[in-house]
């Protein structure tokens, strides 16, 4: 039996998992999200990143980005690494993808905001 | 009373006082004391034992301090070789009040005037660590230099403010006292001030026109002792404004330059060593605040000490302003120590703000500015009789100061005793900011004097007494301010929004005369930062203006000394 | 002197929907923003998890924005920004002074809604003592510096005080290299939201102390190192427990204040627990046609309730007559934080009504009830509240034909852990 708090959203559901070989019943959750995110947590956990990169414009030297799905725990430092390679040189809007499935982790590094 | 009997007779009372620890010597021109003591309030009260009477004889502090380091005094980082070999006629030790007022005075002279100072900007220590009150000299009484000064210099404050375009508002002081028995008593100091010490505008008020004045003060105060002539004004606006008007006039002001040494035969400072090279000043004055003492052992003329004290304001949000519209203290019977310059009171700031302390800590380092959390409980406690509605939950910022008290609580304002081409402007503590006009024309008086023996000084055809601050636009019309923004539009970006700054203010500061380009230097002269967010906004836009303005980095814009960086460089240092 | 029915002030995410929803009531409406892009703090929170209520995603702050900015261009409503207020006066209507690049211009308005947001309390105002060297920031500025001007403003820092952002900051300087020494928070709880706490610091393995603070500041130049104490349960510092930290940055999240300067400039009445302008279920203050939303009205803990909030006082100021309200308050016990609204104004009731409030303390299994006259109109049960998680519902508060002698309380009861 483990405890888990849920994170998906702001409810912060405080759950009971107990594992039954590969099955898992969850208690004290309010959606099925909870479920979800104690199956992953269990196994492999995922989190989203935001972060920026560089930029050649003075009027905004970094641009904001994020992944556009969760990545593993495990690989948060890698994709770092690969995100501070990056210097944008064209404007970008909204969306725009900076790198594509980063580190073949079928997530892209997306722009969350505009360069004009 | 023989000098022998005096000295013999205080050694008793030293032998008695700290078990033969502490001995006095009366020497020539100031009294010596010597020993060791382990704790700093004991020197000091050893010291104090052996204040003379006599004007002329200073008590010298020999007593060594054991168990506890004296520190150093902070020296810039930067060498150079900048002033190497210059020749001024005066060289002015210090960047404070005192300095910068001397340095305008005499730029009404042909000479040559280097003012330096080790701090990275004007008025950094004592003289930007004060309430700004310009005294009515209410407390002094008559005899001492600070009292002959004090009302010298509050009566021309009104010409220089306005010749320097400082903002100056004489505000008024009320003294209070709750209990009616003591107004006879009270009746009668006044009318001494009034008619013995020349405090001419002395006057008491009774409850009624205290409460209309005043409405928000306690409820108890029967009467006061009032002052109309009392005011405030910027300390460290009002030291910028003499410097920049001096540097105007021709003086050059030398930052982060520190007096190291001095090379002094028969009598006669020969050269002056600095971290920027090695300087051959005809004269020296020394005005190096709680340093005087260390300038003038360096100068072989070390006939008085400084015993530093330190004492914390707070400043509270514009919002409480209307809670007093004066400068007011109130006066409970307890015995008072003597020797302390006035205790703490509440002032509104010529800038609209509540300004509430200080206290009075004795302390043996001179640059530690550290405020802690007992100073304020302290000085609160005290205030809270004095204004009903003072809170500690309104403080938006505090301070320290550390004030160059002599143990004769007086100012030393002479030529050198044993050197003969020093003038000392030292011991200045509170009301120094008052007597600083007065003060400066006597120096320059001294240096005029001792200058034209060596070589013919003529006036400065060309001097302008007046000098034009940076446009203030929040005070401006509508009308006003819009033609301005039309001549140059950054004046109508708000970069500070407490305080209400624009950009073309901010960069106004950073081609001013003295330009400090650092936040706490812009802080000083447009105030972005002062206001109740404490720069939580607008600090990072400073940074980007005075990155811009000076072409450096980010992080090489510099909060106030150099090293005190504020960002450490890019968060990504990716390349193309 | 151009005319407008509503004029708002702010162009962060509560402005942007107070226009927005203004606008679609078909009122001529001008936004005034003082920086010079719209999207207010949202441009600066680059992490993810705005909108989850409103949109069921996960979007970055910016992104968020950007959504009502476009929405906002597309309606094509008047808006200035680099523009700053100076000064309002009330005249019929009111008339807005500000200045900006072109000088000092005024606007007539009928009603105002205050979307000013709200500014971090600082280290002065928590009392931090010791030497002023560079390197103390709040979060706020933190996350300006580095998420705007990409600069780190720190390799090593201490964290003081355990509210959202300072929990952001310390995962966001740790993905950018900082060391974050750990978080301490004077409280005997998080202030900040649970998975905040998880995804923030227990991911990146951060330790969070609690019942310690920051007793003073070392070094000339730039912070050396701080002092960090425990403390008791009256938050004073507990003597002999001192531990001194090296690091060059101590950022504080310690709270964040409604801005209400301006409403203060129209004597609007301040609720002193919340630290906003006490409204009605309309957003309206006590001044007529002056209204409040977002963080100026309530610090919030989700930018979702900010919008709402905008989008409900947008549609009121629009549809706003001048007329006396009657109004009758809700008493509340001492067991909430705060209550909002403070009062209902009872005539004219259109539609429901929305509530939102925080306990005061942490309560399981809690009960929050309404009452009017002593009789129960509405129960609601929450498994776990916690003050930093704010709860709202809403009524349909016309079914109960109020008048200005009914009493209305709200209360609330939980087991205390």
């Amino acid at each position: 039996m483990k405890e888990l708090v849920c994170i998906d959203c702001p409810n912060s559901c405080q759950m009971i998992i107990e594992e039954f070989g590969d099955e898992i019943k969850v208690s004290g959750n309010l959606c099925k999200r909870g479920v979800e995110f104690a199956r992953r947590e269990l196994k492999n956990p995922m989190r989203t990143i935001s972060s920026t990169v560089k930029t050649i414009f003075p009027d905004t030297p970094v641009l904001s980005i994020r992944v556009s799905n969760e990545i593993p725990k495990d690989k948060i430092f890698d994709v770092m690494k690969e995100i501070n390679k990056v210097v944008i040189t064209k404007p970008v809007s909204v969306g725009d993808i900076i790198i594509e499935n980063v580190l073949g982790l079928n997530s892209d590094i997306i722009a969350t905001s505009n360069i004009f | 009373m023989s000098r022998i009997v005096s000295e013999k007779s205080l050694n008793n009372k030293l032998r008695e006082a700290f078990n033969g620890n502490v001995t006095v010597h009366i020497e020539n021109n100031c009294i010596r004391v010597t020993g060791k003591l382990d704790n700093w309030d004991d020197i000091i009260k050893a010291c104090r034992m052996c204040v003379s009477k006599d004007k002329n004889l200073h008590v010298v502090n020999d007593i060594q301090l054991i168990g506890s380091k004296i520190p150093d005094m902070r020296l810039p980082k930067e060498h150079s070789k900048e002033l190497e070999g210059e020749r001024p006629d005066v060289l002015i030790v210090g960047g404070g009040i005192s300095g910068a007022s001397i340095a305008r005075e005499i730029s009404k002279w042909n000479l040559s005037i280097l003012l330096v100072d080790k701090e990275p900007d004007l008025a950094l220590q004592a003289s930007g660590r004060n309430d700004g009150e310009v005294h009515p000299g209410i407390d002094l009484n008559k005899g001492s230099l600070k009292q002959h000064y004090v009302l010298l210099g509050n009566r021309m404050f009104d010409r220089i403010c306005e010749e320097l375009d400082v903002p100056f508002k004489r505000r008024g002081q009320y003294v209070c006292f709750s209990n009616r028995c003591l107004y006879p008593l009270i009746a009668a100091f006044a009318w001494q001030r009034k008619y013995i010490c020349g405090v001419k505008d002395t006057r008491l008020v009774g409850r009624r026109e205290l409460r209309s004045a005043e409405p928000n003060l306690n409820d108890e105060f029967s009467f006061a002792l009032y002052n109309p002539s009392a005011g405030c004004v910027s300390p460290y606006g009002l030291t910028i404004a003499y410097a920049e008007n001096a540097v105007q006039n021709g003086a050059k002001i030398s930052l982060n330059t520190a007096v190291l040494d001095m090379d002094v035969k028969n009598g006669q400072i020969l050269s002056v060593n600095t971290n920027k090279g090695t300087l051959y000043p005809k004269i020296v004055i020394n005005a190096a605040g709680t340093f005087a003492e260390d300038i003038a052992a360096m100068a072989k003329d070390r006939f008085f000490s400084i015993h530093p004290r330190k004492g914390t304001n707070s400043i509270l949000d514009k919002k409480v302003a209307h809670l007093i519209n004066s400068i007011a203290s109130a006066k409970f019977i307890m015995k008072q120590k003597k020797t302390n310059t006035k205790g703490g009171g509440i002032l509104r700031t010529v800038d609209d703000n509540l300004l509430v302390g200080p206290n009075a800590v004795e302390t043996y380092e001179k640059e530690n500015f550290a405020t802690d959390r007992s100073s304020i409980e302290e000085v609160f406690n005290k205030q809270k009789k004095t204004a009903k509605g003072l809170s500690e939950r309104d403080i938006i910022t505090y301070f320290t100061g550390v004030r160059a008290a002599t143990f004769e609580e007086d100012f030393i304002i002479e030529k050198g005793r044993k050197t003969k081409n020093i003038i000392h402007c030292a011991g200045i503590q509170s009301p120094g900011l008052t007597t600083a006009p007065a003060v400066a024309l006597d120096i320059e008086k001294m240096v005029i004097e001792q200058l034209s023996e060596m070589q013919q000084v003529t006036r400065k055809e060309s001097f302008n007494p007046k000098r034009k601050t940076i446009p203030i636009l929040r005070e401006m019309s509508d009308a006003e301010r819009t033609r301005l923004i039309q001549k140059n539009p950054d004046y109508g970006v708000i970069i500070c929004r407490c305080e209400e700054i624009s950009k073309g203010e901010i960069i106004d500061a950073l081609n001013s005369p003295i330009s400090v380009p650092t936040v706490d230097g812009i802080k000083k002269r447009v105030r972005p930062g002062m206001g109740r967010c404490q720069g939580g906004f607008c600090m990072p836009l400073i940074s980007q203006i005075i990155s811009e303005h000076e072409n450096i980095q980010m992080h090489k814009v510099n909060k106030s000394n150099t090293d005190s960086y504020i960002t450490l460089g890019e968060a990504k240092e990716a390349s193309l | 002197m151009k005319d407008y029915d509503v004029i708002v002030i702010g162009g962060g995410p509560a402005g942007l929907a107070a226009a927005i929803s203004a606008d679609k009531e078909g009122a001529r409406v001008l936004l005034i923003e003082r920086e010079a892009k719209l999207g207010g703090i949202l441009k600066q929170c680059i992490h993810d998890g705005f909108g989850l209520v409103r949109y069921g995603e996960k979007l970055s702050g910016p992104e968020y924005a950007q959504r009502f900015i476009e929405e906002f261009h597309i309606r094509n409503i008047d808006y200035s920004v680099l523009t700053y207020v100076i000064g309002i006066e009330k005249t019929e209507h009111y008339t807005v002074r500000v200045v900006n690049t072109k000088g000092v211009t005024c606007y007539r308005t009928k009603t105002i809604i205050l979307a000013t947001g709200c500014r971090e309390r600082t280290s002065k105002q928590i009392s931090i003592h010791g030497t002023r060297p560079s390197g103390v920031f709040t979060a706020g500025t933190a996350q300006a510096y580095i998420n705007i001007l990409g600069q780190m403003p720190t390799k090593k820092c201490v964290i003081l005080g355990s509210g959202d952002i300072g929990l952001i900051m310390a995962r966001r300087l740790t993905l950018e290299g900082a060391k974050v020494c750990g978080v301490y928070e004077a409280k005997d709880s998080p202030s900040g939201l649970t998975r905040n706490i998880l995804q923030c610091l227990e991911d990146y393995n951060i330790p969070l102390y609690l019942s310690h603070t920051v007793t003073r500041l070392f070094g000339e130049d730039r912070l050396k190192a701080v002092e960090i104490t425990k403390v008791d349960e009256k938050m004073a510092p507990i003597f002999g427990t001192e531990e001194i930290i090296e690091c060059d940055a101590l950022i504080l999240s310690v709270g964040l204040i409604p801005e209400n300067e301006l409403a203060e400039s129209l004597h609007v009445e301040i609720d002193p627990r919340t630290k906003g302008p006490a409204c009605d279920q309309d957003f309206m203050t006590n001044q007529a046609g002056i209204f409040t939303c977002g963080n100026a009205l309530h610090v919030n803990d989700l930018v979702d309730y900010v919008s709402e909030s905008g989008e409900l006082a947008g549609k009121a100021a629009a549809r706003y007559i001048y007329k006396d309200r009657e109004y009758i308050s809700i008493d509340t016990d001492n067991e909430f934080l705060y209550f909002l609204p403070q009062k209902i104004h009872i005539r004219d009731i259109e539609n429901e009504m929305t509530f939102y409030f925080r306990s005061n303390q942490v309560l399981k299994n809690a009960l929050m009830t309404l009452s009017v006259n002593g009789k129960q109109i509405l129960k609601k049960k929450y498994r776990n509240l916690k003050p930093p998680e704010m709860e709202t519902f809403k009524l349909d508060i016309s079914q109960f034909k109020l008048t200005g002698d009914d009493k209305v309380t709200a209360a609330l009861k939980g087991e205390n852990p």
